[in-house]
């Protein structure tokens, strides 16, 4: 492939001045205490946490619309049990590995936005993705949505990708005044040294800081010295921070539980975050969905539900909004293989302590399909416009170009 | 971005001048990119030999490959039975590092992050290498053939779901990714000709061990996919993609990201001659010679324009310092720093460039380099020692040691200041106290790995 606009990206802000979380204490409590001054821009001490589902969720399969006869036809095999779902009213169920968010629904934590999607959606996993994190339609996206709100955010605002090991920084940060870090844990992000005596691995460590940190060398060299230099000095607060923490709330075990709860840890230490990205792959389900499905919609509704509780147990639950997206969702007829080919329209989840919880929209149609996918009525972007205004204090026409009407998920 | 770039000169043959001399530097630079990293004596022996040569060697491999293959055979044989997905990783990390084609292998990687497989789902031990021994043997070959060849692979049958396919309810992510990620990218088709093509690719069916077409669930009706109608076979639809007019460019400049530079985006006009001569025979063993002996190969717009991926960062120290070492404990280590081959994170492959390095990784990186170096570390353990290298190659002063370590592996071009503060360090470092158990020999060996040490974390050797 050639060069990515993200690859050029980089390139750009890495020659856009040293900047490094971590190099200042100073921001430590910094938004807590400019919160007081909420009529700011970005003067807010909320929290967002992004929950990618990578490879395609099938919506239809997640809030299932179970009075509607023509389910049953469009899932001859893939159709779960009408008594087993975990409802949500008289018509609408969660697939059944979600009794966490039926907890949530009854802690009123969880808003549910049907039918989301964008005109003339793209089946490309990568370009529907692109335009999921960039928040917009444009043929060449350079910046991510959440890239551009940091920037207008106070100076401080911090965020954090929590990755699997080979997985590099999204898109949706791109365009961060800072290169936002990628972390998988605290523990291993230390530089190590083999030296005869401390004032030797002292010696060892001032000479592999100070040649990262000596002046542009140009090219990709500066790009190798700057993340180098930021590096060693995130390794230094890593290294000090999140280490007594207990949470309040007993996390599962999977690799989203376990990236949720480092977050929870950085939240804890309080070091000015307010955005975080998480994604949990395996929604690509083309063949033999069923079990799959099931397993990854667990493995969310346990993680995501333990890391609200945790969080609320802390204080955080009121400043807290998680918000879950996916590229695209399914096919409303599913295929041969017992699994489903890509689609469009599905529902996004949201939580948190201070939504207006429950259903926004009307499940889509699944009579009036469009080349056999579900016709989106809310487009993402009125979901955006909502967290940017009233959630970051971000402007969303700053952020996505132009007005939308917001989709209502707030009270008042 | 850089100034505009004549493509007649970029693809012309490069000829040593007084601007740009044959020197270590870029003796180093083609082995980098046309192999994994180059031993000093390999280094020594480019310089004599001149670029057409040293070209040479390496586009068609040193002696002994046919005696190296059957070597390998046998454990590859083991590792099916076994279906052992460690030792399957290991084998191939095994190959690039001992092959004596290791443009054979780098190659193969290029395929496989074009193709990009996963044996998390294809979870056989047996398909992976069947795609693998495809790879290999096009590595340096045709192009179309290979993407013919692709369809019935079994393992991306498996990847790709088009095992079970059927006439009526064909599955679309095989025909999908043919167009916008094997041959064409995005734009130069529609969603109705993938729905189209997919028609073509049903009738397949995956057992244990092999494959088996089923002519009673293949579609053989007629399908209009590119704007040619017809009974579409999958070799058919294989030979439309090869027919437009986006497919030799988009390989073109897949290859040029890979072999020349991740940061120049190649223009279509930059890409032409290579494009337009490659579209005749998909000859894909001449496009590689072709960009490996130009201009702009070895000019400044390509030298460390690109981030070495965490392979090339491993098997380069591992080469570098002419240990064996046992690859099995580079997987775990590969796969920190992201890239665990036969793994790929998606069918798009691995991101690559600048997306290779970020706080983590960059970590990661310095600490395999330390436990390469250290001699320490109960992994790698002493099969690889700077101090006995150097020993071998009877460097024994701290001018020496630091110079030495700098032209293996940076050919000497690194800022003066950075030489310096080795040089500061190597001195400083004899007044060291040391553990009372330790020889002077100990020490001075300690020293020597730390330098080596040093010089790997340098930010100029991240670079490729």
């Amino acid at each position: 492939m050639t060069t990515t606009r993200r690859d050029f990206l980089r390139h750009s802000l890495a020659a856009s001045g040293l900047v490094a979380w971590g190099l200042s204490p100073t921001f430590v409590r910094k938004t807590a205490a400019a919160a007081g001054d909420a009529s700011k821009r970005g003067n807010k001490d909320t929290l967002l946490v992004v929950v990618e589902l990578t490879g395609g969720n099938d919506g239809l399969n997640t809030v299932v619309p179970f009075k509607d006869p023509t389910y049953a036809k469009l899932r001859p095999t893939l159709k779960l049990p009408t008594e087993q779902l975990v409802k949500l009213n008289d018509e609408l169920g969660l697939h059944p590995a979600m009794t966490g968010f039926g907890e949530l629904l009854q802690d009123r934590a969880l808003c549910v936005v049907q039918g989301v999607g964008y005109p003339n959606p793209s089946q490309s996993h990568f370009r529907s993705m692109d335009i999921w994190q960039g928040g917009t339609l444009a043929a060449h996206i350079s910046e991510g949505w959440l890239g551009r709100a940091l920037k207008q955010m106070p100076s401080g605002s911090q965020a954090f990708h929590l990755k699997q090991e080979n997985q590099s920084a999204p898109l949706a940060f791109d365009g961060a005044p800072m290169r936002v870090p990628s972390l998988a844990t605290l523990e291993e992000f230390q530089l190590r040294m083999s030296a005869t005596s401390s004032a030797d691995k002292k010696e060892q460590a001032k000479i592999i800081e100070s040649v990262a940190a000596s002046s542009a060398k140009g090219g990709l060299l500066d790009f190798v010295s700057r993340t180098a230099s930021n590096t060693y000095a995130q390794s230094k607060r890593l290294a000090e921070i999140g280490k007594n923490y207990v949470p309040k709330s007993p996390y599962p075990e999977s690799p989203l539980a376990n990236k949720l709860r480092l977050a929870a840890q950085l939240i804890n230490a309080d070091v000015g975050s307010r955005i975080f990205y998480v994604s949990i792959d395996g929604f690509d389900t083309h063949a033999t969905q069923a079990p799959t499905h099931a397993n990854l919609l667990g493995t969310l509704s346990q993680a995501l539900t333990a890391f609200y509780k945790d969080l609320k147990a802390q204080g955080h639950g009121e400043r807290l909004l998680i918000m879950t997206f996916s590229e695209f969702g399914r096919r409303a007829r599913e295929n041969g293989s017992r699994g489903t080919d890509h689609g469009s329209g599905a529902p996004m989840f949201l939580i948190g302590g201070k939504l207006r919880p429950g259903i926004v929209g009307d499940h889509p149609s699944l009579t009036k399909l469009e080349d056999g996918n579900l016709v989106h009525h809310t487009d993402f972007r009125q979901v955006y416009a909502a967290i940017l205004d009233d959630w970051l204090g971000v402007p969303h026409k700053d952020v996505l170009g132009s007005e939308f009407k917001k989709v209502k998920l707030f009270a008042g | 971005m850089a100034e505009k770039i004549d493509p007649k000169w970029a693809w012309e043959a490069y000829r040593p001048s007084v601007q740009a001399p044959w020197d270590v530097r870029r003796v180093g630079h083609l082995y980098r990119r046309a192999a994994f990293g180059a031993t000093l004596a390999e280094l020594e022996a480019g310089v004599k030999l001149g670029p057409e040569k040293t070209l040479r060697s390496l586009l068609e491999g040193g002696p002994g490959l046919p005696e190296f293959d059957r070597s390998m055979a046998p454990l590859a044989e083991a590792i099916v039975r076994s279906n052992d997905s460690l030792n399957l990783r290991a084998w191939w990390l095994s190959r690039m590092l001992y092959s004596p084609h290791p443009l054979q292998e780098k190659l193969t990687l290029f395929w496989h992050n074009h193709f990009a497989t996963s044996n998390a789902k294809v979870n056989s031990a047996r398909f992976m290498l069947v795609q693998y021994s495809l790879l290999r043997q096009h590595a340096l070959g045709n192009f179309a053939a290979l993407l013919r060849a692709m369809s019935s692979d079994p393992a991306m049958l498996i990847w790709l779901d088009g095992r079970g396919s059927k006439k009526g309810n064909p599955n679309e992510n095989y025909a999908r990714e043919l167009m916008e990620l094997f041959s064409l990218g995005i734009g130069h088709y529609t969603e109705k000709d993938i729905r189209e093509a997919a028609r073509a690719f049903t009738g397949w069916e995956v057992g244990a061990n092999s494959t088996r077409f089923d002519p009673r669930q293949f579609d053989s009706g007629e399908k209009t996919v590119l704007g040619q109608k017809g009974n579409w076979k999958p070799d058919d639809i294989v030979r439309i993609c090869l027919e437009q007019p986006a497919c030799p460019y988009f390989i073109c400049g897949k290859l040029f990201r890979f072999l020349v530079s991740e940061t120049l985006t190649p223009s279509r006009e930059l890409l032409e001659p290579l494009a337009e001569e490659f579209k005749q025979k998909y000859d894909f063993g001449a496009l590689v010679y072709r960009m490996l002996s130009s201009n702009l190969f070895f000019s400044e717009q390509a030298y460390r324009a690109k981030v070495k991926s965490p392979v090339e960062f491993a098997l380069g120290i591992v080469r570098g310092l002419e240990g064996r070492i046992g690859t099995r404990n580079l997987v775990p280590a590969l796969e920190q720093l992201g890239q665990n081959v036969f793994y790929p994170p998606s069918v798009k492959g691995w991101d690559g460039g600048q997306t290779w390095l970020n706080g983590q990784t960059l970590l990661y990186r310095q600490n395999l380099a330390l436990a390469f170096t250290s001699t320490e570390d109960p992994q790698f353990g002493t099969r690889l020692d700077p101090a006995r290298l150097a020993r071998q190659h009877g460097v024994t002063t701290e001018e020496a040691q630091v110079a030495f370590f700098l032209r293996l592996f940076l050919q000497d071009d690194v800022p003066t200041e950075s030489k310096q503060s080795l040089l500061d360090y190597a001195r400083k470092a004899q007044t060291n106290k040391k553990p009372v158990y330790w020889t002077d020999q100990d020490a001075a060996d300690q020293r020597v790995r730390s330098l080596c040490y040093l010089v790997l974390t340098l930010p100029e050797f991240q670079l490729n």
